[in-house]
Formats: structure tokens, C-alpha cells, sequence
């Protein structure tokens, strides 16, 4: 009810808005046609080959292979060394991807006041001042640039500084993961009700106080949901981040298919499947406790 | 009793949990060994020298043109063939189609549940790589291996938010003797399309940057561009690729903002 109650009342503002997304539908259909055109008329797409038999069982002999049914070996994930050696692995990954949190973290919350414009322009109850505006768009700018490369790229440009290990994938990782936490957070900051940092402002607070007091009680809690909520996507990304790195699984992934080595592909694969599931259950119930209204 | 904040108090367990685990991450890496390579800072160096400026002839710029406009291309159709996967998952994993007395009705969404769980638990990277595998190097291996993580994602909020729909209206077509495919048409789609669009828009922005890095398996985008110029020391193409990277990447966000703002207003 309240619904059609506010869709008549702004019906004029609705109606351009509804055009604008109508607009970008059809230009998204443009878009599909052209990047189908683009992709598929070449001819070397691969398209014609998903309907040969060959390659069905081209993939039906991998599976096999997969699952070890085609060797007389025995499968690597049923060999007890081989999940001892590889958890040695699938421990230096996760020790990657909390590291990469860690600096993620410590990035965002060193800058994430800083990018909120409610508090570099005074709405807060704080001063403003050119410094504060200017460190507003620094960071921003930063914040876009870290976002927009994936870690991937952040992990092929770091070696060739660092020497490889958990240390580069980490900081790819926590590279990309600090635009993403630190924007979320300032938004959370920008959304606060003003009041009371406000009152404590006009009870004498000073900017420390202020921000002690008025803005982290209530943007730490959502910092540390995001900052949970991007482990479990992070834990999917190190393996990924290790073909380049060399720290934990992904390295090793990348050597086994090389090698042919299939069943311990699908070893390593079986302890990536439980650290996504591990980690999503972890932090599922991390945010429970931490519990944001 | 000076820093009583009401959070230091509350989480104080989870707060100290975390540094303690952060700590143990630091321990885990290798400070003994040499943590920068032997001429990593003279070329640490020379990768911020060469931003000034970076390699902007026609010759390089219609390169990195090319790249961003492939790299754009697969992020299109990965996210179309995500939607057309997910759509159909997510609305049979949300179970609106089965009688609520049917004993099938539980098992079936366990069983697409746990498939959407499994297809977005994998990487996308993780998936090309063992495409590549099984069905070669192609530009449609590229594809689906976005498609089947996106799929996941997108299968997933599709599914979540079908549930979470009023259920009078719902209720009220059902009186009227509509079938369930019909009431899926008429009454969950037509409400849900906006939130279903805005959040699709969005995935497709993320879709842009795993596009980029699927260049990694052989799809000639920005990832390999960028692969390519490093291998050969020309840091200043990589900056040029990069901005590319970071101007199609906002350029989506901007757009993809502006339409969940207009879609949600």
C-alpha cells in the first residue's frame, strides 16, 4: 500500500527513473548481440565443439582420470602421506588468506574515516578543512585504483619485487580487499545519524573524542562483518592467487595438472572444497557474534 | 573506566581472537629469507618511473583497446549465460514451484541448493584451468567457466529472494487456480524484477574483473595484455593497460550504480 501511495506521489521522478533502467536494458541487449557477434562469428569459439561426441568424451576420460578409476595406482586422496603433505599446504593457504585479511584490515581502518564525506566536510560535528577535503578524494582515488585490479594482476606485478611465498599473494590480495572493505565502511560512516557525535561535539568533545566515542562504536561492527564477509570470498581467490605467487595450493594445483598427476588434482581440489566450506561456516558464525543489529 | 565503548566491551573476545590470529599469519610467513629479490627495488623503481608517462602511442593504445573491448565481450556473455543458468536453478532451489505438502519438495531444494553451493564455491580461475583441461582452449571455455561461478551467485540471491516475497498476492493468484509457473510470471517475477536487476548489474561489474584475469588461460583481454608487457620489462604499457582496467571498471560502476538507483528509488 505504502508502496503505490509513494509511486503515485513521485510518479513523474519514477517514470525517468523507470526509462533510465529501461534504457540500460536494451542497450545491455545491444551489448550481448554485438559481444555474441564479436565472440561466435570468427568460427575458432569452441561453440560447434560443445555438440561433437568427442569432446564429451574427451571430458568423460578426465573425470575417469579424476577420480582415479583408470589407473592402477593407487589415488593420491587415498594415501595418507599425500593428505599429510598436502595439508602442510592447505595450512600455509589459509595462513595466506588471514594475512591478507589482516592487511586488508589494517589498510581500511587506518583510511576508511578519512573517505567518508561526512566527516571531511563537518557534518559530524568535526572542522572542516582543506586537508581533510583533499585527503577525502587521495583516498577515494586510491580506494578505486585498488578495487579496480584484481588480485590476480596485483600478484603477477608484485613478484617482481618480493620473493615469492605467502608474503606477495597476501599483499595482492589484501591490495584489492582494502578499496573494497575500506569504500564499505565509509559508506556505513557516511549513513551514521550525525546525532551523537553531534552532542558530543557541542558537550566539548574533541575530533579524537569524537571519533573514539561518536563514529567507531558504530562502525566497527560493520567493519569486521565486511571484513568476514571478504574471507570467504578471499579463501576462493589465494588458491587462485598461488598459481603466481608459489605459497600454499595453488602452485601445486597448477604443477599436478601440468604433470598429469590427476588424482592429486583432485586431492588438492577436496581441500579446497573443505577450507571454502570451513570458512564460510567460520565466519557465518564470526557475524553472528559480532551481530550487527 | 575512561574508554568504556560500548563495542571495546562487547566484542572485546572477538576483537583480541583476531589480533591473535593476525599474529599467527605473521609467523607463518619466512622473514628469514630474502623478502625482496635480488633486483626487485631497482625495478620496483623503474615500474613508478615509467608511469611518467606511460606508453601512449596509437600503435599501443589501439592495443589495449582491443584487450579492454574482448575483455568487456566475455564479461557480457559470461553474465548472460550466469543468468540463464541461475535463473532456472535458483527458482527450482527456492522450491515457490512445488506444493508445500509435495515429499519431493525438500530433497529437490537440498539437491539444487548444494549444486548452486558447489558451482560458486570454485573459482573461476579454478574452473578455467580444468575446462581447459576438459574441453580445450577456447573462447567458450572461457565463458562457462565465468558463467558456472555467476551462476552460483546469482542462483543463489534468486532463490533467497523468492522466498523472502510477500505471501499474500502469492496466495491470492493461487486462490484464483493459476499454476505454478503462471504464478511465478504473474506474481513473484514482476515484483522481484528490480531488486533481481539491480543485484545482476552488479554482479556484472565483478564480472568485468574476472573477465580481465581469464586472459591468464589464452583469452587475448586486458589480463594477458598485461601478462605480456611484463615478461617483457615494459612497465609503461602496464600502466597503460592498467588505466584502461581501472576506466572500464568505473565506467560500469558508474553505470551500474545509476541503475540500481533508478530501479530501487
Amino acid at each position: 500500500m505504502s508502496k503505490f501511495v509513494s509511486t503515485v506521489m513521485h510518479s513523474s521522478k519514477t517514470i525517468r527513473h523507470i526509462s533510465f533502467a529501461k534504457g540500460s536494458l536494451y542497450l545491455f541487449v545491444i551489448f550481448i548481440i554485438v559481444s555474441w557477434c564479436f565472440i561466435f562469428l570468427p568460427g575458432d569459439s569452441g561453440f560447434v565443439d560443445l555438440f561433437r561426441l568427442e569432446t564429451w568424451i574427451h571430458v568423460k576420460i578426465f573425470i575417469l582420470k579424476l577420480a582415479g578409476v583408470e589407473s592402477e595406482l593407487t589415488p593420491a586422496f587415498f594415501q595418507v602421506d599425500r593428505w599429510i603433505a598436502t595439508s602442510k599446504l592447505a595450512y600455509r593457504t589459509l595462513a595466506m588468506s588471514v594475512l591478507a585479511m589482516a592487511i586488508a584490515g589494517t589498510g581500511a581502518f587506518l583510511t576508511m574515516v578519512l573517505a567518508a564525506r561526512n566527516v571531511s566536510n563537518g557534518d559530524l560535528g568535526g572542522v572542516p578543512s582543506r586537508f581533510g577535503m583533499v585527503m577525502y578524494y587521495l583516498v577515494r582515488a586510491n580506494y578505486i585504483v585498488s578495487r579496480a585490479v584484481p588480485e590476480l594482476v596485483w600478484a603477477m606485478i608484485i613478484v617482481f619485487f618480493l620473493s615469492p611465498g605467502l608474503l606477495p599473494g597476501a599483499l595482492a590480495l589484501g591490495l584489492h580487499n582494502i578499496g573494497i572493505v575500506g569504500r564499505l565502511t565509509a559508506e556505513v560512516i557516511e549513513n551514521l545519524d550525525p546525532a551523537s557525535s553531534v552532542s558530543l561535539r557541542s558537550a566539548g568533545a574533541s575530533n579524537s573524542q569524537i571519533l573514539i566515542y561518536g563514529i567507531m562504536p558504530q562502525a566497527i561492527p560493520h567493519f569486521i562483518t565486511y571484513l568476514l564477509y571478504r574471507w570467504e570470498v578471499v579463501i576462493r581467490t589465494t588458491v587462485v592467487v598461488g598459481f603466481v605467487s608459489a605459497g600454499g595450493l595453488g602452485r601445486e594445483f597448477i604443477l599436478r595438472l601440468n604433470w598429469f598427476h590427476y588424482t592429486d588434482v583432485t586431492l588438492i581440489l577436496i581441500w579446497y572444497l573443505l577450507m571454502v566450506i570451513g570458512v564460510d561456516l567460520l565466519s557465518t558464525w564470526l557475524r553472528k557474534v559480532v551481530d550487527v543489529d | 573506566m575512561k574508554f568504556q565503548s560500548v563495542v571495546i566491551t562487547r566484542h572485546r573476545g572477538l576483537l583480541l581472537l583476531l589480533l591473535g590470529v593476525f599474529a599467527w599469519s605473521l609467523c607463518s610467513v619466512n622473514w628469514s629469507g630474502p623478502i625482496i629479490h635480488t633486483g626487485g627495488s631497482s625495478s620496483f623503481l623503474k615500474l613508478w618511473l615509467s608511469l611518467f608517462p606511460p606508453d601512449l602511442s596509437p600503435d599501443f593504445l589501439w592495443i589495449a583497446s582491443k584487450a579492454t573491448w574482448t575483455t568487456f565481450t566475455f564479461a557480457v556473455m559470461g553474465i548472460v549465460l550466469a543468468i540463464s543458468l541461475g535463473l532456472p536453478m535458483g527458482v527450482i532451489a527456492s522450491g515457490i514451484l512445488f506444493e508445500r505438502s509435495s515429499s519431493n519438495r525438500v530433497p529437490i531444494i537440498i539437491v539444487f541448493r548444494g549444486l548452486l553451493g558447489g558451482m560458486r564455491a570454485v573459482h573461476e580461475l579454478v574452473w578455467a584451468v580444468v575446462l581447459v583441461v576438459a574441453i580445450g582452449l577456447s573462447p567458450v571455455a572461457g565463458i562457462i567457466s565465468l558463467g558456472i561461478p555467476y551462476a552460483g551467485i546469482l542462483g543463489r540471491i534468486y532463490a533467497e529472494l523468492l522466498q523472502g516475497t510477500p505471501r499474500a498476492p502469492i496466495d491470492a493468484l493461487k486462490q484464483t487456480g493459476a499454476s505454478p509457473l503462471k504464478i511465478l510470471f504473474y506474481g513473484y517475477i514482476p515484483y522481484l524484477l528490480p531488486d533481481m536487476l539491480s543485484y545482476t548489474f552488479y554482479r556484472f561489474e565483478c564480472s568485468i574483473r574476472a573477465s580481465a584475469i581469464l586472459s591468464f588461460i589464452g583469452i587475448q583481454g586486458l589480463g594477458y595484455q598485461i601478462q605480456l608487457s611484463l615478461h617483457d620489462l615494459l612497465f609503461d604499457q602496464v600502466w597503460t593497460l592498467l588505466l584502461f582496467l581501472i576506466i572500464l571498471i568505473v565506467l560500469v560502476d558508474l553505470w551500474s550504480t545509476r541503475v540500481r538507483r533508478s530501479l530501487l528509488a
